[in-house]
């Protein structure tokens, strides 16, 4: 530690640390405009400059580390008379909006002005005028109020690793701007509105809504993805106004996605649902609790009669709260008897699951949220992470900036693929051939790692099943030359510290439980630890969900079974939309239209709502406590912070209110005894089993593979907006991306007769969509790339389900409209 | 061209050397040394060379006189010029029209051409040898020891004037220490303004334990009247190339950067002939003279930010990003360039890199003072009779600079300020004239040494306008990213600008020295820092000037138009009339022989009666006299009438 006096104030902290930290740990305040804990100093504001005994100039003390004995004054004469100078200046040319802009009140340079400022300046100028409304959708651009301290750029350009203004013009008629001026279009993910001290930057929705002391303020846990980071919210009235990052709190340190930081108001949308509905001569008509639980009650108990409880299913969801799902499963197994339950993690995280538990023998697999930033190599593999955990892609670029080599294998180029050390452009779905062909490279060439993995079980077995994938077969599939596949392999197995990160969401299909057991038999041979395969609990609560025992836990039928094979008489929905989120949507209103009963438990009156014969309303996220846990395993509690829309009830609540009507003594269980059951079923899960490491031998499973009539593959994906069924409620979000599209290729657009922004039918062999094209050079010839959420188009009525782990590319064609 | 070792390279510069005596390969008798400089280029100079290759070929004589298109030869303002070797004539102003008349009387009837030489300004005598010129012989060239005599794009006439012997020394004979222990010696400072001590910029450099590491050389030279280091890269672009080689040899970096700003094009195209030819011969690139040290050389282009020339700056232009200086600590010798310990040095600095490793550390000392030693090249300018580039020792008074060198003040003029340093320096007065040019004296005056840029002035110059020509340039150029500078430059010259205009306050000149302070305190870097410092120096010395315009909205000189108003002195009028036939706007009339009057309203204020009157009879006032003399009316004998003479 490295021991020094500020203000007469000895301090002392690690070596490296700045002036101004050491300064702001401690309690004494620099002033500062341009520093932010994440970027490195900027020295720009010049505000926090300090006097150094011994040094005959200002030193700007974000700039500087400490040295030992080093004596330190923040606030002599000499320096208020600057500090005064530079706020003079900066407001010199400053536009007079406090009454009108929505900073005022939390403005950095109000209260810098305050604390040091003059109260008149001694000098005249032209204050800047607003060039004309900069509108972009979502961030807000007043760009006479800039001071350039540069920390939008700065998060925009190292941090975020997009690049979507910078600074335009030289010295004073400097600007922050897109290229070429033109309307701000990047990702929406507020990180500058965050960050800006002044008003130049905030958020379109919030503009003149609010006041920042009318607002209460409440932190939470954000309700979309398995990051998990903790957004404040601002209340006013009962209303959340806006949500924002806090830096120091949460697993996020503050930062925040467009779903975080805008997507809350999804909880307002048009069809949320304010009663319960039973469905009377066709139609949906309002009920009370009473008659609908009743109702609910008497179906089942004449299902579970004449067919027996195994004709009951469940599927739970992972954005309800652990006690919402450990409600669902109690009921179901003790009031139905029933094991048939489960949940769209069917389709993701229990793949990743299975291929972890079976192979690399770990039960309880979170990621670890600074992995990253602890790697010397990372291999992303056809996962576009910073689409499907925003805020923890980040820290793969700055493990990139840190040093690391961050290798990308993908056919789309995402942004880590932008900010990778290295981008191999492969054939969707073929990232499971490239792993094959790695081990393969390394089995025959690396002797020592192979006398080492023969003694697992099955190496034989596993040998044989990659023998094909010699480097020439891998580069016809995969299309990279041979070079870069052996390359690949070697600076793989060189490296020191190795990740091998994935993504596999249920809307996801270049990937397959195949793909998944290729990486881990991959992390198995190289004799890495477990944790260097890394694949995240897709959302806020899916792992909770699975804590609490979501799945068939004995002989029950899996979502598989329930949906796609039609083995059920009743079917109790929670929190799901499994006709817009499930793949071949055909098949699954199918089956869902084949039941006798279908409930519907949820915040909106969904599409798969509209088939149920009875609709409970749930609270939504922040009109009720609970806790999630996160993909990196954490379990973090929400407290209720807005009143229950119309008459909405907890989903926990509905579940002891129809075990009271069903007379099961379930109905008696208090909140206390739930949270101690959750807490309990944690530790169980923390401390879950698996069988011995053993390698798995993965045999080639055929794909649809396109032909004349359908040659090109369709890929889907969640964005950035939007990832599940709660995004596309959300105006804000909608503002940035509302429009479902397909990207096409330019040489594909020209052969298939496709133009911008025209609409297109796009066809499987299962059906046929009509869908917005765009044309994009982001997608590799042969292969189209849509996603999946909006309901209106339904991209799942022509995808089809993976039957033998396989990736479930779906072969397309795309057709003009005439 | 094949690749030399040391043996090689020492019989080459051996036989060439011969052959330079002997009239070069093909023996000629007598050789033009044409400068090809930008200016001389400019006025001609590629044509007047195809002129005489022409016709000396007609005259059949090119087989015994050369014609050489040398570097620049300093003697700016007079170009085109040309010496004539071995006799040394000087002749400028040269045309194209001009070359018969050379050839002819000069070379074949021995009659050396008089209308084409230079003249003393006072005597007006001609002077036909360069070493009787004053401009040329109170020289001592060190920097520029090669100019004039070279073709820049030939790597052989370097290797003659002992071109790459000290680089060869330097990697033979002395280790990476013992070259910085000699530099350290000599107390070379850096040459592009900061003056920091070369050698122990070195030696930092040197203790950083590192694989890469970065030479580098700032020619970006963007103060405005700075064109010494053109002049080196242009003419002499070997002599840069060996001192970054004995510099990589000292620090232990393998690979180079010279940055030229993209408004050099000539220098650029040396360099880059210098570069190939260099790596050519192996004194570049991997092995050099077979000693197994490598050293890659590649250019770096500007695009036009003054801000470029500062190190850190610089450094991130060359990483293809925003030319922003970045915070320090860390120092570049330890994260420069890429992030890699990186040592930058102007020009002129690795120009006397070479000499100091051949002759020693007391040879360099002896020219100079204790604290600056050994020469500087000063680009004179201005109000001055020889313009150009000249070297001299440190510690020359500034007196015998613009006096005997420049030539004094032309057209009868007087001395007023002399500019250093460019747009970071000041102005010094005629008190302070007896001021030895050196690092530590130059700085008590309020002025700094600069890179070199000398700008004098006279009696016409107006220091207000000049305080406000230097803020608008660094406003101009400011980054933009610190506060101080950005928004308080503007402000600056706002101020000036109204004072100029005649908007300024009482108080005003209080407010600029207050709110310099301010910015110099609190900039990030050397352009804030310094960019208040021709306005105090101007107001410190000429602080007379700045209260006529603030308070009596007097510009003396008339540059400021709002300020000033033209008025004839009836009684020193004599009638000539040189005035009234000079004036634009025909705003004065009167009789022949009778006093003459300016009609206020038809005045521009262009000061070309000023100039033009021998009787010191038009005198400059304030503003409030135009409106004082109009109301005055039109006197009766001189109503109506025109030069032209009307009764």
């Amino acid at each position: 530690m490295i021991e020094l006096t500020i203000d007469n104030q000895k301090v002392a902290v690690e070596p490296g640390t700045s002036i101004l930290e050491a300064a702001l740990r401690h309690g004494i305040y620099i002033p500062n405009l341009c520093y932010d804990s994440r970027l490195k100093p900027y020295g720009g504001c010049r505000l926090c400059l300090v006097e150094v005994q011994g040094q005959r100039k200002l030193i700007a003390s974000c700039a500087t580390p400490v040295k030992a004995e080093m004596v330190v004054l923040t606030n002599t004469p000499k320096i208020a008379k600057v500090r005064k100078t530079l706020l003079e200046l900066l407001l010199l040319h400053h536009p007079l909006d406090c009454p009108v802009c929505d900073k005022a009140g939390e403005c950095k340079l109000q209260d810098l002005v305050f604390l040091y400022g003059a109260s008149e300046s001694r000098f005249s100028a032209v204050r800047r005028q607003e060039t004309g409304l900069i509108d972009s959708p979502l961030i807000a651009r007043t760009m006479s109020r800039c001071i350039l301290c540069g920390k939008c750029v700065k998060l925009c350009h190292d941090y975020q690793g997009a690049r979507a203004v910078n600074f335009i013009g030289r010295g004073f008629k400097t600007k922050v701007s897109p290229a070429f001026e033109e309307t701000l279009d990047c990702e929406f993910c507020g990180q500058c509105v965050d960050a800006c001290p002044v008003g130049a930057l905030g958020s379109a929705a919030y503009r003149s809504r609010s006041r920042t002391w009318y607002e209460e303020e409440h932190a939470t846990i954000c309700p979309y993805c398995g990051c998990g980071c903790t957004t404040h919210l601002f209340i006013r009235e009962g209303r959340i106004t806006r949500a924002r990052g806090k830096l120091g709190t949460g697993i996020n340190n503050g930062d925040l996605c467009a779903k975080g930081r805008f997507g809350f108001d999804f909880i307002y949308g048009e069809t949320r649902l304010t009663t319960p509905l039973i469905k009377k001569d066709g139609k949906h008509t309002p009920a009370s609790w009473e008659e609908a639980l009743t109702y609910i009650a008497k179906n089942l108990d004449t299902i579970t009669q004449e067919h027996g409880p195994s004709a009951v299913g469940a599927l739970g969801s992972p954005r309800c709260t652990m006690e919402d799902n450990y409600m669902l499963q109690r009921f179901m197994r003790q009031v139905i008897g029933s094991d048939n339950i489960d949940s769209i993690a069917r389709f993701g995280h229990a793949t990743a699951h299975m291929a972890i538990q079976q192979i690399l023998g770990v039960g309880f697999h979170p990621i670890i949220w600074d992995a990253p930033q602890k790697a010397d190599l990372i291999l992303v593999l056809e996962s576009d992470i910073t689409s499907m955990l925003p805020v923890w892609g980040l820290n793969f670029i700055k493990a990139k900036n840190l040093g690391a080599t961050l290798i990308v294998a993908d056919a789309l180029d995402t942004k880590l693929a932008k900010n990778s050390s290295q981008w191999l452009q492969i054939r969707p779905g073929s990232g499971e051939y490239l792993i094959k062909g790695m081990m393969k490279i390394l089995i025959d060439e690396r002797e020592p790692l192979r006398r080492q993995a023969a003694e697992l079980p099955n190496f034989d077995a596993f040998v044989d099943s990659i023998e094909k994938f010699t480097p020439s077969f891998v580069s016809s599939l995969t299309g990279l030359p041979e070079q870069e596949i052996t390359d690949l392999a070697r600076v793989y197995a060189d490296s020191g510290r190795r990740l091998l990160a994935i993504t596999l969401g249920p809307s996801e299909n270049k990937k397959g439980l195949n793909t998944l057991r290729s990486a881990a038999n991959l992390v198995l041979l190289m004799g890495d630890d477990p944790a260097t395969l890394q694949i995240p609990a897709e959302l806020c609560n899916t792992l909770g969900m699975w804590a609490m025992g979501i799945r068939p836990l004995a002989d029950g039928k899996d979502a598989y079974d329930m949906l796609y094979k039609g083995r059920l008489e009743a079917l109790y929905i929670m929190g799901e939309n499994p006709f817009v989120t499930f793949k071949n949507s055909e098949l699954v209103e199918l089956n869902l239209r084949g039941l006798e009963m279908l409930v519907v438990q949820d915040i909106n009156y969904t599409d798969t709502a509209r088939l149920a014969d009875v609709i409970l309303p749930a609270c939504s996220w922040g009109e009720k406590a609970g806790t999630f846990m996160n993909a990196t395993g954490d379990v973090q509690e929400m407290q209720r912070i807005l009143p229950q829309t119309g008459g909405s009830l907890p989903d926990w609540q509905i579940f002891r209110d129809l075990a009271r009507v069903m007379n099961n003594e379930l109905c008696g269980i208090e909140l206390e005894k739930i949270r101690e059951d959750v807490g309990r079923l944690v530790t169980e899960f923390r401390q879950s089993a698996a069988n011995p490491p053993a390698f798995y031998p993965v045999r080639d499973r055929p794909r649809e593979a396109p032909d004349e009539d359908y040659p090109l593959i369709l890929v889907t994906s969640d964005l950035l907006q939007h990832s599940g069924t709660l995004s596309v409620e959300s105006r804000n979000l909608g503002s940035a991306s509302s429009d479902a599209y397909l990207r096409v290729n330019p040489a594909d657009a020209e052969k298939y007769n496709v133009s911008d922004d025209d609409f297109v039918r796009l066809s499987s062999r299962r059906g046929e969509v009509y869908v917005k094209a765009r044309i994009s050079s982001e997608v590799m010839e042969g292969m189209v790339f849509s996603p999946v959420h909006f309901p209106h188009v339904r991209i799942h009525s022509i995808t089809h389900v993976a039957m033998y782990g396989e990736a479930p590319l779906d072969a397309v064609r795309v057709d003009p409209l005439d | 061209m094949s690749r030399l070792t040391l043996d090689s390279l020492k019989s080459l510069a051996e036989s060439l050397r011969r052959e330079r005596l002997e009239g070069g390969a093909q023996q000629h008798r007598a050789g033009i040394m044409l400068c090809g400089g930008t200016g001389c280029i400019a006025g001609g100079g590629v044509r007047i060379r195809d002129a005489f290759n022409a016709e000396l070929k007609n005259k059949g004589l090119a087989n015994e006189i050369n014609v050489v298109l040398t570097g620049c030869n300093g003697f700016c303002a007079q170009g085109p010029v040309l010496t004539i070797q071995p006799d040394d004539t000087f002749y400028e102003k040269v045309t194209v029209g001009d070359v018969p008349a050379i050839v002819e009387e000069h070379f074949i009837n021995n009659n050396p051409v008089e209308r084409l030489m230079y003249k003393d300004p006072v005597s007006k005598q001609p002077i036909p040898f360069a070493r009787d010129i004053p401009f040329f012989n109170h020289q001592i060239l060190r920097a520029l020891r090669n100019k004039g005599l070279i073709d820049p794009e030939k790597i052989e006439d370097y290797i003659a004037m002992d071109g790459y012997q000290a680089a060869a020394k330097a990697l033979f004979e002395m280790t990476p220490d013992e070259i910085i222990a000699e530099v350290k010696r000599s107390g070379l400072r850096g040459r592009g303004g900061a003056g920091f001590p070369t050698g122990l910029k070195w030696e930092e450099a040197a203790r950083v334990k590192a694989g890469l590491k970065y030479i580098l050389c700032n020619g970006d030279e963007g103060d405005p009247g700075a064109f010494m280091d053109r002049s080196v890269m242009e003419g002499d672009p070997h002599v840069v190339l060996e001192g970054m080689i004995i510099g990589a040899r000292a620090i232990g970096s393998h690979k180079g950067y010279i940055y030229v700003r993209a408004e050099y094009p000539l220098a650029v195209n040396h360099l880059q002939v210098a570069l190939d030819q260099a790596n050519e011969y192996g004194l570049l690139g991997t092995d050099i003279l077979g000693t197994g040290f490598n050293l890659d050389i590649e250019i770096y282009q500007g695009a036009g930010a003054f801000v470029c020339g500062e190190s850190t700056a610089l450094m991130t232009s060359i990483e293809g990003k925003r030319g922003m200086p970045r915070t320090r600590p860390p120092q570049s010798v330890e994260q420069g360039l890429f992030g890699k310990p990186s040592v930058l040095n102007n020009v002129e600095t690795f120009a006397n890199v070479p000499l100091i490793i051949l002759n020693g550390a007391d040879w360099f000392r002896s020219l100079g003072t204790e604290k600056s030693t050994g020469t500087k090249v000063f680009a004179l300018s201005g109000a001055v009779n020889n313009i150009g580039l000249i070297e001299v020792p440190m510690g020359t008074p500034l007196r015998h600079i613009i006096l005997d060198i420049g030539g004094g003040i032309p057209k009868r003029r007087k001395f007023k300020a002399v500019q250093l340093g460019g747009p970071s320096g000041g102005c010094i007065p005629e008190q302070l004239l007896d001021t030895p040019v050196t690092f530590e004296d130059i700085v008590k005056t309020g002025a700094i040494m600069g890179s070199g840029g000398m700008v004098v002035m006279d009696d016409l110059n107006c220091m207000v306008s000049v305080a406000k020509f230097f803020l608008e340039f660094t406003a101009d150029e400011s980054c933009g990213k610190c506060t101080p500078c950005r928004i308080g430059t503007t402000v600056l010259y706002d101020l000036l600008k109204e004072i100029t205009e005649g908007r300024g306050k009482e108080g005003d000149i209080e407010l600029i020295g207050d709110l310099s302070k301010d910015i110099i305190a609190s900039s990030l870097c050397g352009l804030g820092q310094s960019a208040p410092n021709p306005v105090l120096t101007t107001i410190q010395y000429f602080r007379d000037e700045f209260d006529a315009h603030i308070r009596q909205k007097w510009c003396p000189t008339g540059v400021c138009k709002e300020l000033c108003t033209f008025y004839i002195t009836p009684e020193t009028c004599t009638g000539c009339g040189a005035c009234s036939r000079v004036c634009p706007k025909k705003a004065i009339s009167g009789e022949k022989k009778k006093p003459h009057r300016i009609a206020q309203e038809l005045c521009i204020q262009c000061r070309s009666c000023y100039l033009a009157c021998r009787f010191n009879s038009i005198k400059i006032g304030p503003r409030s006299m135009r409106d004082e003399l109009a109301a005055q009316g039109i006197p009766e004998e001189t109503a109506g009438a025109t030069a032209a003479g009307k009764e």
